[in-house]
C-alpha cells in the first residue's frame, strides 16, 4: 500500500496545524503572560513535532530525517528554556510593579 | 484534575514528609577526562556536520573551524560531576515524555478553545531532591512540557511553578517526574536519614 504514507503524513501535518492554531488562540485569549507561555510552549511544541513527523515520513534520505529531528530537538529545548526565561523576567517585572501574583 | 498519587500517599492529610533523597555517584573525574570528552565531542560534532552538509567536501571550509571551536569550548568548560544515562531509563523516559507532552498540549488546547476557558492560574513552589547539574536542568525543562505546569523561576533550592489550574496535584506530578529523571540518570535513591 504505497498510498498510505502520504495519507498518514497529511493527517499528521493537519493535526500539527490544529495545535498551532490552538497555541495561537491561547496566546490571544489567555489572561496573562504565564498562561500564554503554557499555550505557546506546549501546543506549538506538539504542533511542530507532528508536522516534523509528517514531513519525515515523506523524506527521501536519512540525512533529511536527521535534519528534521535536529530542528525539532533544538526548537523543543529553546522553547522550554525561553519560556522559563520569559516567565522569570515577567515575575521580576511584576515584583518591581508591586503586584506579586499569588 | 487529580493525577495518580503514587508518590504522595495520604494527600488529604498534612503534606507527607519527603522520604527520598537522590545522590549522584561521587566518582571523581579521572585525569584523562578532559581529553576524552574533547575527543568524543569532536567526533560527534564532525558526524553532525557531515550529515547536515551531506558530506560535501567544500563545506569543510566552514565545518572544520566550527567543529574545532565547538570541541575547544567543551574542553575549556569545567568537568561536571560524573553522570551517565541509563539506557533502560532513557527508553522509558522518552516514551513517558512523548505521552505527557501530548497530554499537556491537548489539555492547553482544550482550555484555549473552550468558550468558558477554564483557568485557575497561580504559582506554587516545589523543592526537588534532584542534584544540581544535568538532572536539575532536565527537570526544569521538562516541567514546562507536563500538563498545566510551567517552570517560572528558580529561588535557591526551590522551583516556582506556574499552574494553569492550582487545584491539580503538583506534588504527585512533579514527584513522578523526579523519579523518572532519577531513573534516567541512574541515580541512587536513598531513604532520607539513612546516610
Amino acid at each position: 500500500m504505497p498510498d498510505l504514507i502520504p495519507l498518514v503524513s497529511a493527517v499528521l501535518i493537519a493535526a500539527g496545524a490544529v495545535f498551532f492554531i490552538a497555541g495561537t488562540v491561547g496566546l490571544l485569549r489567555f489572561p496573562d503572560t504565564y498562561c500564554r507561555l503554557h499555550a505557546l510552549t506546549k501546543a506549538d511544541g506538539l504542533g511542530l513535532a507532528l508536522i516534523a513527523l509528517g514531513i519525515a515520513l515523506t523524506a527521501s534520505s536519512f540525512g533529511e530525517v536527521f535534519r528534521i529531528a535536529l530542528i525539532w530537538f533544538f526548537v523543543a529545548v529553546a522553547s522550554a528554556t525561553g519560556g522559563h526565561l520569559i516567565a522569570t523576567y515577567a515575575r521580576r517585572v511584576d515584583r518591581a510593579e508591586g503586584k506579586e501574583g499569588s | 484534575m487529580r493525577k495518580t498519587a503514587e508518590q504522595t500517599p495520604g494527600h488529604d492529610g498534612p503534606p507527607p514528609a519527603r522520604a527520598t533523597q537522590m545522590v549522584l555517584r561521587d566518582t571523581p573525574p579521572p585525569p584523562g577526562m578532559r581529553w576524552r570528552r574533547f575527543a568524543v565531542k569532536l567526533v560527534a560534532l564532525a558526524l553532525i556536520w557531515g550529515v547536515l552538509t551531506e558530506f560535501r567536501v567544500d563545506a569543510l571550509y566552514f565545518g572544520v573551524p566550527a567543529i574545532l571551536l565547538g570541541a575547544a569550548l567543551v574542553f575549556a568548560m569545567p568537568v561536571a560531576p560524573g553522570w551517565r544515562i541509563s539506557p533502560a531509563g532513557a527508553v522509558s523516559f522518552a516514551l513517558w515524555f512523548a505521552v505527557q507532552s501530548v497530554r499537556g498540549a491537548v489539555d492547553v488546547a482544550q482550555r484555549a478553545f473552550s468558550p468558558a476557558m477554564p483557568l485557575r492560574p497561580g504559582f506554587r513552589s516545589y523543592a526537588p531532591d534532584l542534584p544540581g547539574g544535568a538532572p536539575r536542568v532536565m527537570f526544569l525543562n521538562t516541567i514546562t512540557l507536563l500538563p498545566g505546569t510551567l517552570s517560572a523561576e528558580v529561588e535557591g533550592d526551590e522551583v516556582i511553578v506556574h499552574m494553569l489550574d492550582t487545584r491539580a496535584d503538583l506534588e504527585a506530578d512533579l514527584g513522578a517526574l523526579e523519579a523518572r529523571i532519577a531513573a534516567l540518570f541512574g541515580l541512587n535513591v536513598n531513604p532520607r536519614g539513612s546516610t
